[in-house]
C-alpha cells in the first residue's frame, strides 16, 4: 500500500468525510489549531527567550523552563490533536503539498532539537542555572527552536493557500 | 454604517491596497507576519494570565512577569496592527460587508481599551498573588483577546 493510497483511505473514512463535509466542524477545529499557537508556541517563546538569556535572567533557567513546560505540552497536545483531525479530512491534498511535507520535516527537526537540548547541555544545568548569559549550546537551542517554529507556522499557513 | 462606505472605498483604492492585491505573494506574506504576531501577543497575554491565576512562574511577582513580557506584548501588538491594517486595506470593501470583521473590530477596541486603561495598571501593582479582582481582569483580558482572534479567523470562514 503506497503512502498516497493510505492517505486516500484515511480521508475516505467516515470521520474524515464528516469533518470535510460539515459546515462547522472544520472551521472550529481550524480555529482551535490557530489560536492554540498562542499557548504552544507562545509559551515556547518565553522559555526559549530565557534559554537565549533575553528575559527573566535573574531567575534560574531551570525554574522558568520547568514551570512553563507542562503548559507548553498542553498547548502542543491541542495542536497535535487538532492537527491530526485537519490532516485526516484532507490527507491526499496534504500529502501532495510541498509545504505540508516541509512542515512535517521541520516538526521532526524541532523535536530533535528539543531532545538534544534536554539530553545535552540541560544535563549540566547546575553549572549555568544562574548564569546571566547561558552557554552557547543553550542559546543555539533557543534560537534554533524559534526559527524552526516560525518556519513551521509559515509552512502551515502557506499550505492552506495552496489547497 | 452606510456613511462609512466612502471611507472603506477610499481604503480599497489606496496605492498600498492596489499593490497588495496585484501581488500574488504580498497577502500571504503579510498574513504570515500577522500570525507570528498573534503568537507573540496572545502568547504573552496567556503567560501573564496563567501567572495571575497562580499556575506558572510563581517565584516571580506578577509585576515582574508583566515587566519581562511588556516589550514582547508591545512589539507583538505593533506588528499585529501594522500587518492587520495592510490586510484590511487590500480588501476593505470585502471587510465592510463582513459581519465577522465588524465583530472583530468591536472586540479589538474593547480589548485595547481594557488593556490600556485597566489591565496594565492592575498587573503593574500585583505582587505574589492576584486578588479576585485581578483574576477576573485576567479572565476578561483573555476573553477579549481570544474574541479578537476568533472573530478574525471567522472573517475567512463566514461572511
Amino acid at each position: 500500500m503506497s503512502i498516497l493510497s493510505m492517505c486516500q483511505w484515511i480521508q475516505d473514512t467516515s470521520i474524515g468525510t464528516s469533518i470535510r463535509e460539515s459546515i462547522w466542524v472544520f472551521p472550529i477545529i481550524e480555529t482551535i489549531h490557530v489560536l492554540g499557537l498562542s499557548i504552544s508556541v507562545g509559551l515556547l517563546l518565553v522559555s526559549d527567550l530565557r534559554l537565549m538569556g533575553v528575559i527573566m535572567k535573574r531567575r534560574p533557567a531551570s525554574e522558568v523552563y520547568e514551570q512553563i513546560k507542562p503548559w507548553m505540552f498542553i498547548g502542543f497536545a491541542i495542536m497535535v490533536i487538532t492537527g491530526i483531525f485537519l490532516f485526516w479530512c484532507q490527507a491526499v491534498k496534504a500529502y501532495n503539498s510541498i509545504f505540508f511535507r516541509a512542515k512535517v520535516i521541520l516538526l521532526v527537526v524541532a523535536a530533535v532539537n528539543a531532545i538534544a537540548f534536554e539530553r545535552g547541555i540541560y544535563r549540566k544545568i547546575d553549572k549555568w542555572d544562574n548564569a546571566l548569559v547561558p552557554p552557547v549550546e543553550a542559546r543555539v537551542a533557543g534560537w534554533a527552536s524559534l526559527i524552526l517554529w516560525a518556519a513551521i507556522i509559515t509552512c502551515g499557513r502557506t499550505m492552506a493557500y495552496t489547497f | 454604517m452606510r456613511a462609512l462606505i466612502p471611507f472603506f472605498q477610499w481604503c480599497d483604492d489606496t496605492p498600498v491596497a492596489l499593490a497588495i492585491r496585484n501581488s500574488r505573494a504580498a497577502f500571504p506574506i503579510i498574513e504570515n507576519f500577522h500570525l507570528f504576531a498573534l503568537t507573540v501577543l496572545l502568547g504573552s497575554i496567556v503567560v501573564l494570565c496563567l501567572r495571575q491565576f497562580g499556575l506558572i512562574l510563581k517565584t516571580q511577582t506578577i509585576s515582574e512577569v508583566a515587566a519581562a513580557l511588556r516589550p514582547w506584548n508591545r512589539w507583538g501588538l505593533a506588528v499585529m496592527l501594522t500587518s492587520g491594517i495592510l490586510l484590511f486595506l487590500s480588501e476593505a470593501m470585502k471587510c465592510y460587508g463582513n459581519t465577522s470583521f465588524r465583530v472583530k473590530m468591536l472586540f479589538l477596541f474593547a480589548a485595547l481599551l481594557f488593556q490600556f486603561t485597566i489591565y496594565n495598571r492592575i498587573v503593574k501593582n500585583e505582587g505574589a498573588s492576584a486578588p479576585i479582582g485581578g483574576k477576573i481582569a485576567a479572565g476578561v483580558a483573555l476573553c477579549l483577546w481570544f474574541g479578537v482572534g476568533l472573530a478574525g479567523r471567522a472573517i475567512g470562514f463566514l461572511g
